[in-house]
């Protein structure tokens, strides 16, 4: 109880706080406001105001939408009309062959294997970086000394460029490294293991390498969403006599769907997204064990160039995404609540 | 020996298992970037350095295109940065502050930019890019990254700039200040913290971007350090010490960029999904 008060009696302190500073910059920013028009154009305000404001407001949202309009809707629109020809290089001349690439491809062998390794891919990534981002972000929300710290460097993967996370990889995983070297002196293995030679070790290594850039992401976002349920309803739980394990079923994944409703729609399409990482670590193989789809676009385009082709793929797997986002978001958004 | 106890020790260990997996390799990787190359490929690694050197470093500055790929990456991302910016805050302005309607709508097709795949993108971006003649500029790649960090900085910026009340504004509208210069004077002083997340985020996200920059820029006095980086472990037979010092030197900006602003970088990163 005396920990409720506390806390409240903090925060107020907080906002008498920072209301003095906003005060503060308020006047400064009245200061200035003055100087830089002396006229208030009131007259002009009252009878033109409302539809000026919005008039305005639109205006401020315009460059961003218009940006966004010819940096991805238009060259999506692009993208179809690119897939029904016959474009191999960029800057030659196609010819409009219909649905001849789709046809291709939806016979091809190739590009279901893809298919069906982006699948994997997913779900493989979405697995590890689940249970990880769980236990992180449980332990992050314990009190500890260092917390702070630990709450924000954790992060630190996610952030440092992808070369870098290659780079650190390949040598902890080459076959002088650290991890061979640890391996060899518990006697779990004979002889250096090379992780990104057989196609199923590859595989693996590459998924399991993702998932350490990104589950850090993840751990925070869940964190944010578990310090965000208020700890009375623990308190309350915790008196009627739940056990720990009780309260997380009960009390916090419930309250956690939200987030974690944003984390699997948004996480999906992030991860299917994921070229350089396996590029740079695997250059798709070996004998195309790690071509995902983005590899097999890339790869399709700018080494064997076949531009159109190369559309159809991403317009096909654009498909894909977009029934994957509708059926989530039909049978997995939280429920609202009544009245609500 | 008591549950509490118990309790504190897994925690403990908790805590340094997590920081072990995501700290370590980068202790390993910027401490051995310093050591002599035969005690880089020793059989038996050694935790802390036995040998002092600078030599990789001046390979890669001296013997590499590094430096010029360091500049370029300067450019792009400082260029990204400041567009991010100005059109994120204008937007994320007109989103939260001015009740207008539609801006649910608006903010939903923002976020589907955000999380759009960009590699769908790849193909057809390359060919209007080479329409406008800009293949291998350095300004194709500033105007990429804008597309792919803008939605989400719009995102950040809504835990900051929905908790500034509007009577702050109400206030300098009487005074005759403009919109304009509301934002300017009022809510971006408030929001440093935010903005300069924001700056930070398109910063490192364009230092970082790979895959554009492999494709649109074609000449190595054009590269971006994570295509010049990545040209190196190709090019030279493994030469682990140049590709340590090449790596510990392309996340020392990241690192800097984001001490100054962690916190509040983090707070921004998950209050979108939070809220």
């Amino acid at each position: 109880m005396s920990l409720i008060f506390e806390r409240f009696e903090c925060s107020k302190m907080f906002q008498r706080c920072s209301l003095l500073k906003k005060n503060y910059i308020m006047n400064h920013a009245m200061n200035h406001a003055v100087h830089l028009t002396p006229r208030p154009p009131m007259f002009k305000r009252r009878f033109f105001g409302l539809r000026r404001n919005m008039l305005a407001g639109y205006l401020f949202i315009a460059p961003l939408l218009l940006w966004l309009a010819a940096t991805i809707l238009y060259p999506l629109l692009s993208a179809i009309a690119l897939s029904l020809q016959d474009v191999r290089i960029i800057g030659t001349p196609g010819k409009f062959i219909g649905l001849d690439n789709y046809a291709r491809l939806l016979s091809s062998e190739s590009f279901w294997q893809s298919f069906g390794r982006s699948i994997a891919w997913v779900v493989g990534n979405a697995v590890v970086q689940t249970l990880a981002a769980f236990v992180a972000a449980l332990i992050l929300n314990q009190r500890f000394r260092g917390q702070q710290f630990a709450r924000i460097w954790i992060i630190l993967s996610w952030i440092v460029p992808t070369v870098v996370v290659v780079i650190i990889w390949r040598w902890l995983l080459s076959s002088s490294g650290v991890v061979n070297f640890l391996l060899m002196s518990l006697h779990l293995t004979n002889e250096p293991i090379g992780f990104f030679g057989a196609p199923t070790s590859a595989a693996a290594s590459v998924i399991l390498i993702n998932a350490w850039r990104w589950f850090p992401f993840m751990a925070v976002t869940v964190l944010a969403g578990l310090q965000s349920i208020p700890q009375e309803l623990y308190e309350a739980a915790a008196v009627d006599g739940a056990t720990a394990i009780q309260r997380f079923w009960r009390i916090t994944l419930p309250l956690l769907q939200p987030v974690l409703f944003v984390l699997g729609l948004v996480g999906t399409l992030l991860s299917f997204n994921v070229f350089d990482i396996i590029w740079l670590l695997t250059g798709g193989g070996p004998s195309n064990a790690t071509t995902t789809l983005p590899v097999l676009i890339y790869d399709t385009a700018f080494t064997k160039y076949r531009l159109s082709q190369a559309a159809a793929i991403s317009v096909l797997s654009g498909l894909a995404l977009f029934i994957f986002a509708l059926l989530f978001i039909r049978f997995m958004a939280p429920k609202q609540e009544e009245g609500s | 020996m008591n549950a509490s106890m118990r309790n504190r020790i897994l925690l403990t260990l908790g805590v340094f298992f997590l920081l072990f997996i995501v700290i370590a390799p980068f202790y390993y990787v910027v401490t051995s970037s310093f050591k002599a190359p035969q005690e880089i490929i020793a059989r038996t690694p050694t935790l802390i350095p036995q040998s002092f050197t600078l030599q990789h470093y001046e390979k890669l500055f001296r013997a590499s295109n590094f430096p010029t790929y360091l500049i370029n990456s300067l450019i792009v991302a400082s260029g990204a940065m400041l567009l991010c910016v100005l059109l994120s805050t204008l937007a994320a302005y007109g989103l939260y502050r001015m009740r207008l309607p539609g801006s649910q709508f608006l903010f939903r097709i923002i976020l589907i930019t955000y999380a759009f795949p960009g590699v769908l993108l790849l193909i057809p971006l390359y060919g209007m890019l080479s329409q406008l003649g800009l293949i291998d500029r350095l300004l194709a790649l500033i105007i990429i990254n804008v597309t792919f960090t803008a939605p989400f900085a719009v995102w950040m910026l809504r835990a900051f700039f929905t908790t500034i009340p509007l009577e702050l504004e109400e206030a300098a509208a009487l005074d005759g200040a403009n919109r304009l210069q509301a934002l300017t004077y009022i809510m971006l002083p408030l929001s440093a913290p935010g903005v300069a997340s924001v700056a930070i985020f398109a910063f490192i996200t364009s230092w970082t971007e790979y895959m554009f920059a492999s494709v649109l820029i074609l000449s190595d006095a054009n590269r971006t350090v994570p295509v010049g980086l990545a040209g190196i472990i190709g090019q030279y037979q493994v030469d682990w010490g140049l590709l340590l010092a090449g790596a510990t030197v392309t996340m020392l900006p990241v690192l800097i960029l984001f001490s100054l602003v962690g916190r509040s970088f983090v707070e921004g990163l998950t209050a979108g999904a939070v809220k």
